[in-house]
């Protein structure tokens, strides 16, 4: 390889390039060859850094400055200042949302300094399409090591030592999944990768997918090589196009270079993968139902045991696990499972990726060790609530977690912590809400995704479910009962108890924990008629203060169905009988004269 | 199989290892509620009635699906687990319609049931009112969305037992409801039989049929009785339910027996309607253009005066069903062949039988049973139609060729002078335009693949004939001959389907019992083919009342006795027989028509509910039909009126000397000893 003096790095995750990363790298590749740079300079595409708002993300080494919401027009100036005379460009530095400080630094950003990367340790480095670049930043050489000087038992004995568990949720040790596997009898066998990635706002999978698909391959290969099995399958979510497509140019390269294939690298090894699209349905990422649809059968899970290690894909010996987990396997080979067992806590060990999203400054993916507390990546890494608001809770581990209050915020994450909590590690979601959320309405929120997700099949799922929701629609429409919330709790103990599946074995969480940390909430809907974030519409009334008002009638020039009577002489009031709560007077209103009560 | 004991509620259980906890707790007969489960189809685990704890195990588990395991103790009736039972026939009450008083099953529902079992004496939840359809578009079948539990036992069996994939789910969640076609309503159905097995197992008011809908509930049926369908050469094992003395359904009984205790359209509809028929019920005289009633001694007079005038003519004749069972076919044969020493006597359809029996005769003389049971069509890799049209002639085995192609991943040959009645999955359609063309490709093949075989499948050493040379005696492409090597040739276990049609040429049975034994098509039991025999009791006709060679038509008689049993219509061939001949008695339970014109005396028979025997059906068994209705007024067993008649002819009949199915179904070597005949042998 041509050494170069610089690179740029731009990313072209799904984040950056919905927000215009296109037109930036064609600009800065325009720019580098016209002053004739691009002998010095090496333009790279790249995947997700994880701070997609702050999108389109250019980063430009050796100095590893990171540039924000870059644009074509900025394009000129990055060239001239940065690439000819060696100077940042302050003002796409990234600015903390609290001081204002400008960080010339990559690493020093709050939000990438306490992360810790290992599954996302080449995101935003290299060039996904470029198996070149996952290859000198260590890449193979784990497989290399594994199939030279390891047998299949010493790798298994690596990931048991490394106590990695899976990030798909469950939290199973790895290690003892594959044991189980490999034990299983049965001359084929599969192992599987669950990228369905179906819990809305997840996009961890996504960027390893889309940025670094080498390490995922690699991971897979090792699993099989420590299962004994020759034969892998990567299901992944129909709406992740560029996952899929970057993919298949990662295979490819692969099979080009022998690294699938029959006898791989000279070894009596032999692996062959391939992609399947999934169908959409979130219930799909289940394991069985997961397996029941690659085989070509509608996507509903199946009763375990058997459990796939014995009878999974094809009633065959099967092994799935998640794209982080599988993203983890080769560091844990190549540095050693001792090495990841120092890092994260007694039994959660290494690193996890949140999503951290809601009410934040800073929203993106974060990769942190084990062990870290929920204030870290909030207030740290988030960079606080938005708009100084107050702080309420966080809703840990997708649609099926649980929400958890200010006590929990020096909580430090691992498995153990937040099911103890109520909430699930689940693939990594973290919704932080502020003071105007309601819990009630947030339980409810949740409920009727998981709701209308459920598949159909048991009985506790389909019917429970639909009539948690329904009592939970009750109460934030002001006509619960107290009894409602002795039924609620009754319901949500027996779906988590009954249900067949992880879907309805966890929908009830957000129900629980706002139950539980949450009650006077929801008394106060029952009781007081009242919901005290004043989120549920039904619950709250716009009213015209008369003596703010200064009767300029521009809230009932904008009320959509005209209940706002009032003239120059007579302040404005609303009539509370026709009024849709639709808060279009509360925005218009040029003297703050409207308030939610 | 190892041996495991559970502990179940403190009673030690046997079982197999392999068993589920239910089916242990089933065979040492500990009560474990079910609503999904359904024996003989795939456990799916949906409805959770069954759960039980575990020692050990934190979780629920349901017992249908858990596998049993030796030393587990479990529990099935803690307050815990009866509460949550209870809760979940409570949700399943609020959310659909389930007001049972407006319900055409009620008193005959399995989830009413569990709810009276359960002391469900309310429903804490509100009721959901769900407005899903009432598809009312089939003629027969009704299907209330409403009412569905969504426990998906119609789906399976649709799928696992009748094949046709009729039914599926669609949507998810609450709003999940059956679908038939994908999204047609059940009358528009392109792949829907009716054969009422989805109503069969449906454990609630959704699936219905109309007929039956107010005809008595199971349970309040007077008698059960199970007994056999003589309809087709299957002979499914039924029960039927009587209810003041009328059929009030029929329904299959062999849960646990390949076809899933299932029937087919036939069945479930020709047999209790036939119940309604009307009946001849006293013996008839023709007297010009109408029939007058007579007395049992007048008629069998005039029977007996007539026959033996024919009988010193040499000019009579006997025509049976094969419907009928051994016992019948033996009293006829024990009157008419050894009694009176008649050759023209015959069953209906009498060729076909001839056919089969000519071609399968070379093999069955070296002592192997040259076919075998017709469900091991389950356990083949490759299934060959040749020229059989199963829907028409046996829907049973229509079924098992389904299953067979798309649970166990069969392929599908289809060798006929017609397309494969099978078209969406039929693998290769070789379509022959001539019977002649038809042989020749069988015996090519036949051929072919012994010389593959021979050379352990290498092409590139010689083989006697090319496949161009088969596909240009055949009339079709090399490469179509070619792709029927490569499904007979991959194929372990290959099983051969014959149609009725192809025995009008015994060669070409022969033929393809010769192609069988070239690919290696070997159970247990016999060769890899079965033949559809027409009906239930075709092979008991074999050692019977089968002529030897076709008489029928051959000359005008003066006296021909007809007995059929009115359930199936009876061949062209056979009725313009019977009306060219001078005196015809008929003895038939129902006026079936055109056969009843044809009579100058009618006598009066027991139906099929009316009279008992065996039959031997292709499925390999011998079983029994039993008496469901015992017969009322005029109408007398057969026994007692051929005494009668035979008093009246003068003879005393013996014993007969052959027994029906005798040996038949026996075999004194291994089928793979079976080698390949020549043509010739069967042509001579
Ligand atoms: C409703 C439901 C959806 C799931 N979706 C996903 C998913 O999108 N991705 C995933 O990796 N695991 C998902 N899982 C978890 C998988 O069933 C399975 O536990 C996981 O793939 C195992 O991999 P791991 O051991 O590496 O975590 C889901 C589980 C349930 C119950
Ligand atoms: S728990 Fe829900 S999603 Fe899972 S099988 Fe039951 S109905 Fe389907
Ligand atoms: S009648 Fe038979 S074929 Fe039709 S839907 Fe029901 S089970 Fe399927
Ligand atoms: S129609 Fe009947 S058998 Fe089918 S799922 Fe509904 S309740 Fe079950
Ligand atoms: S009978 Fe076992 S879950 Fe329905």
């Amino acid at each position: 390889m041509a050494l170069y003096r610089a690179h740029v790095l731009v990313c072209k995750g799904t984040g950056c390039k919905s927000s215009g990363a296109a037109p930036v790298y064609d600009a800065l590749k325009e720019e580098i060859t016209r002053r004739g740079l691009d002998k010095e300079v090496m333009l790279v595409e790249t995947g997700c850094h994880g701070m997609c708002e702050m999108g389109p993300i250019v980063v430009v080494y050796p100095e590893g400055s990171l540039y924000c919401r870059v644009t074509a027009d900025d394009v000129a100036e990055i060239v001239e200042e940065h690439l000819y005379k060696g100077r940042l460009v302050q003002r796409l530095l990234y600015t903390t949302p609290e001081d204002k400080v400008k960080i010339p630094h990559y690493r020093d950003i709050p939000f990438y300094k306490k992360q810790f990367r290992i599954a996302l340790r080449n995101c935003g480095y290299i060039n996904p399409d470029n198996i070149e670049e996952y290859i000198a930043r260590d890449g193979y050489v784990a497989l290399a090591k594994a199939l030279t000087a390891m047998d299949p038992e010493d790798v298994l004995a690596e990931v048991k030592t490394s106590g990695l568990r899976g990030r798909g949720g469950g939290g199973f040790p790895t290690g003892l999944k594959w044991e189980f596997c490999r034990r299983a009898k049965g001359d084929k066998k599969y192992v599987i990768c669950n990228a369905d990635e179906g819990d809305p706002g997840a996009f961890m999978d996504r960027s390893i997918l889309e940025g670094d698909p080498h390490a995922l391959i690699e991971g897979m290969m090792l699993g099989a090589y420590a299962i004994g099995a020759d034969e892998g399958y990567i299901y992944c979510r129909a709406e992740y196009p560029l996952a899929i497509k970057r993919l298949g140019v990662a295979m490819a390269q692969c099979t080009e270079y022998g690294l699938l294939g029959d006898n791989i690298m000279g070894t009596d090894f032999s692996f062959h993968l391939h992609v399947k699209e999934g169908a959409g349905a979130f219930v799909c990422g289940e394991e069985t139902a997961l397996m029941a649809s690659i085989e070509g059968e509608r996507g509903m899970p199946r009763p375990r045991p058997p459990f796939p290690a014995n009878k999974g894909l094809w009633g065959k010996p099967s092994n799935i696990n998640n794209v982080e987990t599988w993203a983890n396997v080769p560091s844990i080979i190549r540095e050693g499972g001792e090495w990841f067992a120092s890092i994260g806590t007694e039994k959660s060990k290494g690193t996890k990726v949140f999503a951290l999203t809601g009410k934040v400054n800073n929203t993106g993916l974060v990769e942190v060790p084990m062990g870290t507390t929920i204030r870290e990546i909030v207030f740290d890494m988030g960079g606080g609530i938005l708009n100084g608001r107050k702080f309420k809770a966080v809703q840990i581990g997708g649609p099926s977690g649980g929400c958890l209050t200010e006590e929990h915020l020096d909580l430090p994450v691992n498995y153990e912590s937040l099911t103890a909590a109520g909430a699930i590690m689940g693939s990594g979601g973290l919704v932080v809400m502020d003071e105007d959320t309601c819990m009630v309405d947030v339980a409810r929120f949740f409920l009727e995704f998981t709701q209308r997700e459920s598949c159909g099949k048991c009985v506790p799922c389909r019917e429970g479910t639909k009539q948690m929701l329904l009592t939970l629609e009750k109460i934030t429409s002001g006509k619960g009962k107290m009894k409602d919330l002795e039924t609620l709790e009754e319901l949500a103990l027996m779906v988590k108890e009954m249900s067949l599946c992880g879907l309805g074995q966890t929908a009830p969480n957000p129900v629980l924990t706002t139950l539980r940390y949450f009650r006077d909430e929801y008394e106060a809907h029952i009781k007081d008629k009242k919901c005290p974030a004043k989120a549920c519409s039904a619950l709250i009334s716009f009213v015209i203060d008369a003596e703010k008002c200064r009767k300029c009638g521009i809230c009932a020039k904008n009320c959509p169905v005209d209940c706002i009577a009032g003239d120059r002489n007579t302040p404005y009031v609303i009539d509370q009988e026709r009024c849709i709560k639709c808060g279009t007077c509360l925005e218009v209103c040029p003297f703050q004269a409207v308030s939610k009560v | 199989m190892k041996d495991i004991t559970l502990n179940i509620d403190g009673k030690i259980c046997k079982g197999t290892e392999g068993d589920t906890i239910l089916e242990v707790a089933r065979s040492n007969d500990v009560y474990i509620p079910t609503l999904c489960f359904l024996e003989g189809l795939t456990p799916i685990g949906s409805c959770r009635m069954c759960v039980v704890e575990v020692e050990n195990n934190p979780k629920m588990m349901t017992a249908c699906t858990t596998p049993a395991q030796d030393g587990m103790v479990v529990s099935t009736g803690t307050e815990k687990l009866r509460d949550y039972r209870r809760q979940m026939l409570e949700l399943i009450f609020a959310g659909r319609n389930h007001f049972c008083m407006y319900c055409s099953q009620s008193g005959d529902c399995e989830l009413q049931d569990m709810a009276i079992a359960h002391g469900m004496d309310r429903v804490r939840y509100p009721y959901l009112y769900a407005d899903f359809e009432n598809d009312a578009t089939h003629r027969d079948i009704q299907i209330d969305h409403n009412r569905c539990i969504l426990c998906l036992r119609c789906i399976r069996v649709c799928a696992e037992k009748v094949g046709t994939h009729t039914l599926d789910l669609q949507k998810r969640g609450w709003n999940a409801t059956i679908v038939t076609d994908l999204g047609r309503k059940l009358g528009e159905s392109s792949t829907c039989t009716t054969c009422g097995a989805c109503a069969q197992v449906c454990p609630t008011g959704t699936i219905t049929l109309r007929e039956f809908a107010y005809r008595g509930r199971r349970k309040d049926c007077d008698s059960v009785v199970e007994s056999v369908c003589p309809l087709c050469s299957v002979g499914c094992r039924i029960k039927a339910y009587v209810r003041t003395g009328s059929i009030a359904r029929v329904e299959g009984t062999a849960v646990n027996e390949p076809d899933g205790g299932q029937l087919c359209q036939k069945g479930r509809w020709t047999l209790p309607r036939s119940a309604e028929r009307e009946r001849i019920s006293v013996p008839m005289i023709r007297e010009g253009s109408h029939y007058r009633e007579a007395t049992w001694e007048e008629a069998l007079d005039l029977v007996a005066k007539q026959f033996r005038k024919a009988h010193e003519a040499d000019s009579d004749g006997v025509l049976v069903s094969s419907l009928c069972t051994d016992e019948e076919l033996g009293l006829f044969v024990s009157l008419f062949k050894d009694g009176l020493g008649m050759e023209r006597i015959d069953t209906f359809d009498g060729d076909v039988l001839r056919g089969f029996v000519k071609g399968f005769e070379p093999f069955r003389k070296q002592g192997v049973r040259p076919f075998t049971a017709a469900h091991k069509i389950l356990d083949s890799d490759c299934i060959v139609n040749l020229s059989a049209d199963p829907d028409e002639e046996a829907p049973v085995i229509a079924s098992y060729i389904r299953v067979g192609v798309l649970r166990n991943g069969a392929s599908l040959v289809n060798i006929s002078c017609s397309p494969s009645p099978f078209r969406d999955i039929t693998d290769v359609d070789a379509v022959t335009k001539t019977p002649a063309e038809n042989i020749r490709l069988i015996e090519g093949l036949a051929g072919m693949v012994e010389a593959l075989k021979a050379t352990g499948g290498d092409p590139e050493k010689t083989v006697q004939v090319t496949a161009a040379e088969v596909a240009e005696k055949a009339g079709l492409t090399e490469e179509m001959v070619v792709k029927i090597l490569g499904s007979l040739m991959d194929s372990k276990k290959p099983v051969f389907v014959l149609g009725g049609c192809l025995s009008r040429d015994p060669a070409t049975v022969a033929a393809s019992v010769n192609l069988a034994i070239a690919c290696g098509a070997f159970f247990d039991d016999g060769i890899g083919m079965v033949p559809l025999v027409v009906s239930g009791n075709s092979l008991g006709t074999i050692n019977t009342v089968l002529a030897d060679e076709p008489w029928l038509g051959k000359k005008k008689l003066d006296f021909m006795y007809v007995y059929s049993t009115g359930l199936v219509p009876e061949d062209e061939a056979s009725l313009s027989a019977i009306s060219g001949s001078r005196f015809v008695v008929v003895q038939c339970p129902f006026w079936a028509h055109p056969l009843v014109n044809l009579a100058d005396v009618l006598l009066p028979a027991p139906a099929w509910f009316e009279r008992s025997g065996h039959y031997c059906t292709i499925e390999g068994e011998r079983r029994r039909l039993s008496v469901v209705i015992p017969p009322k007024g005029e109408v007398r067993g057969l026994a007692s009126v051929l005494k009668d008649l035979s008093k009246d002819l003068g003879v005393t009949p013996e014993k007969p000397k052959e027994a029906p199915c005798g040996n038949l179904f026996a075999s004194e070597k291994p089928p793979a000893a079976a080698r390949m005949v020549s043509l010739e042998e069967v042509r001579d």
